[in-house]
């Protein structure tokens, strides 16, 4: 096998590079549970799961919801996606994070 | 006595017969002056909505304005009365004058090594080049200061411009104590880097082991990004090591001195006999 044909397979096999991250949210529009991203999907991402976090962790701060109840401009389930919309780990911890965790009945 | 008052007399009849001309000659070229004037800014609006460089704008705009120049001039002197024919050949070899001391002499004078809109260093002043003169450069810098600097400090000093190439190399160097695997620092470092979406996949993110040094072991990772994000990406990465480094047990190597007090009648092995200290 050539060295580049191994590198290509490295490449494809080891690490995905995301092209970009979004904050996923949920809130209450109209009582119903509604996704949302930010920004949105059809925005384009950014570049620094850094620069993601951090906006998730100044979303949920702002939009702390009620111990009992949740307002429609409350924000719940923040967590930061990739391109794909998979969950990424929070680069602080290394660990799955979510803020502002609610369990939502679908 | 005569002779002067003839000469008044044929200069009233000339003003009489040409004079008409002359105003409206002059009422087109002040006139045409102040139209290029206000056709200029309009221009220039309309030139800025294409999202062209300022400099491009500039030079375009410029043309256009020359050459609008040289039809209000041509009308003036066609309403005078000089033949079209020769207004043509003479804006023509004004025009190839022109070109022709820019071609010669353009290579003589000396550039400044960028252009408005770069951001570049000058000594030890970093910012953006907002506009050039003759005599000097106005730079903002990234913190607000609008600073001139001689062309001549320019033109006699190093300049880094930073627009040249697109791409850039981040370093990311940290040291650890000589008890830390090497092997799990390059890994993470270079996980780091390979999962950045800002980074370059070629040339490929390294890990280098640089320096065996006094109080630790130095490691440098380098990789390479787009010019416009390297700021961001190289705090981001550095933030990114630190954390990681915390969650995987790796100790960071800071500046200490381990000190060995020896008591009473033990000494160290490396103080042989006749020394002074052995007792």
């Amino acid at each position: 096998m050539k060295v580049n044909e191994a590198l290509k397979v490295i490449d494809e096999g080891w690490l995905r590079k995301p092209k970009g991250f979004r904050v996923h949210f949920q809130k209450q529009v109209d009582s119903e549970w509604v996704t949302e991203y930010a920004p949105g999907e059809k925005e384009k991402a950014l570049d620094s799961d850094v620069v993601a976090w951090r906006l998730a962790w100044k979303l949920s701060e702002a939009t702390k919801p009620d111990k009992t109840e949740i307002k429609e401009d409350e924000l719940v389930n923040i967590y930061v996606v990739d391109d794909l919309g998979n969950p990424i780990k929070y680069y602080a911890s290394n660990q799955f994070e979510v803020f502002n965790r609610r369990e939502i009945e679908s | 006595m005569e002779t002067q008052f003839e000469k008044y007399k044929e200069i009233g009849n000339m003003i009489q017969s040409h004079g008409q001309d002359f105003i409206i000659a002059l009422i087109i070229l002040v006139g045409g002056l102040i139209t290029i004037k206000y056709l200029n800014k309009l221009f220039k609006h309309i030139l800025e909505r294409f999202a062209l460089k300022a400099q491009m704008i500039h030079t375009v705009n410029n043309i256009i304005c020359v050459i609008l120049l040289f039809l209000i001039v041509a009308a003036a002197l066609e309403h005078l009365g000089m033949a079209t024919i020769i207004i043509r050949r003479v804006l023509f070899l004004i025009s190839l004058a022109v070109i022709g001391i820019i071609a010669i002499f353009r290579p003589l004078i000396p550039t400044l090594p960028f252009k408005v809109g770069n951001t570049v260093k000058v000594e030890n002043l970093l910012g953006k080049i907002e506009a050039t003169t003759i005599l000097n450069t106005r730079m903002k810098t990234f913190d607000g200061k609008t600073v001139f600097i001689p062309n001549t400090k320019i033109l006699n000093d190093f300049v880094i411009n930073y627009h040249f190439t697109n791409t850039r190399r981040i370093k990311v160097d940290v040291g650890i104590r000589y008890d830390q695997d090497i092997l799990k620092v390059k890994q993470i470092l270079e996980t780091l880097m390979v999962e950045d979406a800002r980074v370059k996949a070629k040339p490929r993110p390294v890990v280098y082991v640089l320096n065996l040094a006094k109080g630790c072991v130095e490691l440098g990772g380098r990789c390479w990004v787009d010019n416009v994000k390297y700021w961001t990406t190289r705090c981001d990465l550095i933030e990114k090591t630190k954390l990681r480094f915390n969650q995987e047990g790796i100790i960071m190597a800071f500046p200490q001195l381990e000190v060995h007090h020896y008591h009473g009648d033990t000494s160290p092995e490396f103080l042989g006999e006749g020394n002074h200290m052995s007792g």
